[in-house]
């Protein structure tokens, strides 16, 4: 990947408003009931198709809220939200047909099996018949859970649970994929295996948006890094060009100056 | 429609695989059922509804006791005769004291030679009109516990009164056409000359001349006396189905705080369609709740000595009744999943919703014996609109064009619950 590109600062990725970008925010503003300041704040974003994007932030920054506007759950209060071109309020059905969401916490039913949860949410994305069989058995290989396909899911180690709830997230074959810190506490062989498969996705065309909290992790897979805090991105480049014109040895310490040392533990 | 299915699917797959949870929902108003009705049964026997026992003991083995005896078994009084030579007076008022026994009647010695000799003298010239009170009633000892209800009280001993009055018109009559046919021979009158015959005439005392008929309260139904099976078996049948409103809204609370929520909002799906599987699903629980206390009323209540629950009438009304009352508790059990953060508050709220309108809707007492006030406020129940059409097919005999209203108030409580419902997720979203 690309990793020489250019480093923007200061609100970077204000594009303009005809971009082509596959995931495009521009001045998103939320502001939400009894909080004292907005969660977002004329927040942008460019994420051009097939691009591995690391969107990185402290806790509390609005990582979370960006990536509930980009998927529709929620409206923004001003600003603007695209995925592949189209905006929610007119698209909303035909942009959940292309957009899969990993959710931080995990999101599948304990009480079924891995086959079953594929099944449920393959056939709610409205696949059917051979093409879902074969999404399932895709997912499946994918998470390298085909030997436990009819193990509750409450069974599964946090690593399985992990890895079938990205494989979930992929059963209607996205072009834009949206992960919220999918590797959370998780061994290094599984965390290593995700590594591998969204890199491989990602390869085979598929726009990704990654947030995490793992410097490293960022540093391998992203080919552009956006750093979030207080509710608008105050960087954005290349993980080389970052550390390049910072002079910094790593992600980390870059980070850590941008965002400062104070807790965030509110 | 497909995606109804699937989410259809998957709930009762779910339920399914939680059997502890299944469980409850099934075991918790069959409980119900058997034990508040049993209770009740028990209720209906201490407030004069049931046949009660009396304990009898005739210490002097005359016509008046075997009189009293045929004239209390044609009452609501079961007697339960003691041998005079084993037992007592003092034995009878042990008994009733210790409350084995809620009333005790004790015939004293010679008391048919008192009470014939009584009725001689009052038609007696010269001796039946002086003091007939102080000098020949003849006591007979009534013992009753005092810690029975007044109703049973009341009855009970206007059911003895009754019997005793009867009674002594009988002596009375027997001995006036006794004295009339001596004056009668000794005034040397033909007996085809007399003004009426002597002989009739404790027959003539006998006819009734009013007569009081009981006639259904409506032209299609049968007479039939309150029965706890046919109130309690629709009535727990539909406290189970409102209470699943709890374990539709822990579904949904568990989605929404996991991941699933945020991921179905995500995917090309409504939430509407979602709740649609959810009701669905729960709606063919509330099904096999209702048929589960069916059977059980009909199959074996017999067994505990309970009359059977019947649904022979207008079974398709019933069914349909129970699909409404269904489909409203689970538009209940989705709003309260909504507006409730956590399970601990779900089953809370929920719990105290359900029993509070089981209350005030007739499930635990009938309307028409609570306060005046709260009779005018059950009709905002739920749980009252679902048990005012049970009990019009199953008590009233009536058919489906009587509840009518009753099942579009049911519909209308899922609609707006539903509309509330579907909001708030597009807000929580």
């Amino acid at each position: 990947m690309d990793q020489t590109a250019s480093i923007n600062q200061g609100n970077p990725a204000r594009p303009d408003s005809g971009s082509s970008g596959a995931i495009f925010a521009s001045g998103l503003i939320k502001q939400y009931k009894n909080a004292n300041s907005p969660a977002l704040n004329d927040f942008s974003l460019d994420v051009q198709p097939g691009e591995f994007y690391g969107l990185l932030g402290p806790n509390g920054a609005g990582k979370t809220t960006a990536i509930s506007i980009l998927t529709g759950l929620f409206p923004p209060d001003s600003g603007t939200a695209r995925i592949m071109g189209m905006v929610f309020r007119e698209s909303e059905n035909k942009i959940k047909q292309i957009l899969g969401l990993v959710p931080q916490n995990i999101g599948l039913y304990d009480k079924l099996t891995a086959r079953e949860n594929l099944t449920f949410f393959g056939k709610i994305c409205g696949i059917q018949g051979k093409k879902l069989a074969e999404r399932i058995e895709q997912g499946l290989e994918f998470a390298r859970l085909a030997d436990h396909a009819r193990q509750p899911v409450a069974t599964f180690s946090t690593g399985m649970k992990r890895r079938l709830n990205l494989a979930v997230g992929l059963i209607n074959d996205p072009q834009v994929l949206i992960l919220d810190e999918p590797c959370v506490g998780i061994d290094a062989q599984s965390r290593n295996l995700i590594h591998e498969q969204l890199t491989a996705i990602n390869q085979r065309g598929t726009t990704i948006l990654y947030t995490t909290h793992y410097m490293e992790e960022a540093q391998e897979l992203c080919s552009r890094i956006g750093i979030i805090d207080n509710g608008r991105l105050v960087e954005e480049g290349t993980p080389a060009a970052l550390l390049q014109q910072s002079g910094r040895a790593n992600l980390e310490e870059l980070f850590l100056h941008l965002t400062g040392k104070e807790l965030r533990d509110s | 429609m497909l995606k109804i299915i699937t989410a259809t699917a998957k709930e009762f797959l779910l339920l399914l695989r939680d059997r502890t949870g299944l469980l409850v929902l099934f075991l918790m108003p069959a409980i119900l059922v058997i034990v508040i009705t049993l209770v009740q049964e028990n209720v209906m026997e201490l407030t004069g509804q049931k046949k009660t026992q009396v304990l009898f003991l005739d210490l002097d083995q005359g016509d008046l006791g075997r009189s009293l005896q045929t004239q209390l078994k044609t009452g609501n009084l079961e007697l339960v005769v003691w041998d005079e030579n084993r037992k007592d007076m003092a034995e009878i008022q042990k008994a009733v004291a210790n409350g084995d026994y809620q009333v005790g009647i004790v015939i004293p010695k010679d008391a048919t030679y008192r009470f014939k000799e009584a009725a001689a003298r009052l038609f007696q010239p010269g001796k039946g009109t002086e003091n007939p009170a102080d000098s020949m009633t003849t006591p007979l000892h009534l013992f009753i516990d005092p810690g029975i209800m007044a109703g049973l009280r009341s009855g009970v001993t206007a059911q003895l009164q009754m019997a005793l009055t009867v009674m002594s018109q009988e002596a009375k009559i027997t001995m006036l056409s006794k004295t009339l046919q001596e004056a009668m021979a000794g005034l040397n009158v033909p007996p085809e000359a007399a003004p009426l015959d002597s002989n009739k005439l404790p027959a003539l005392f006998s006819q009734p001349l009013l007569t009081l008929t009981e006639n259904p309260s409506n032209t299609r139904a049968t007479i039939t006396s309150y029965n706890p099976v046919q109130q309690n078996v629709p009535a727990w049948a539909l406290f189970g189905m409102f209470f699943t409103a709890i374990p539709i809204a822990g579904s949904i609370l568990r989605e929404r705080n996991s991941g699933i929520w945020v991921r179905l909002m995500a995917l090309p799906v409504s939430p509407l369609v979602l709740f649609a599987g959810k009701a669905i699903a729960y709606m063919g629980i509330c099904l096999c709740q209702f048929v589960l206390i069916a059977l059980i009323g009909a199959f074996l209540f017999p067994l505990i000595g309970l009359p059977a629950f019947t649904v022979s009438m207008n079974l398709p009304a019933v069914l349909l009744t129970v699909l409404f009352s269904s489909l409203a508790a689970c538009g209940y059990g989705i709003f309260l999943g909504l507006i409730c953060n956590s399970y601990e508050q779900a089953s809370t709220v929920g719990a105290t919703s359900v029993v509070a309108a089981a209350a005030i809707g007739g499930v635990m007492v009938p309307v028409y014996a609570m306060p005046h006030m709260m009779q005018r406020l059950s009709i905002i129940s739920p749980l009252n609109w679902g048990l005012t059409a049970f009990q019009d097919l199953l008590l009233r005999g009536y058919s489906l064009s009587a509840i009518v209203g009753d099942l579009g108030r049911l519909l209308l409580f899922f609609a707006v619950c539903a509309f509330f419902s579907w909001k708030l997720a597009g807000r929580q979203q």
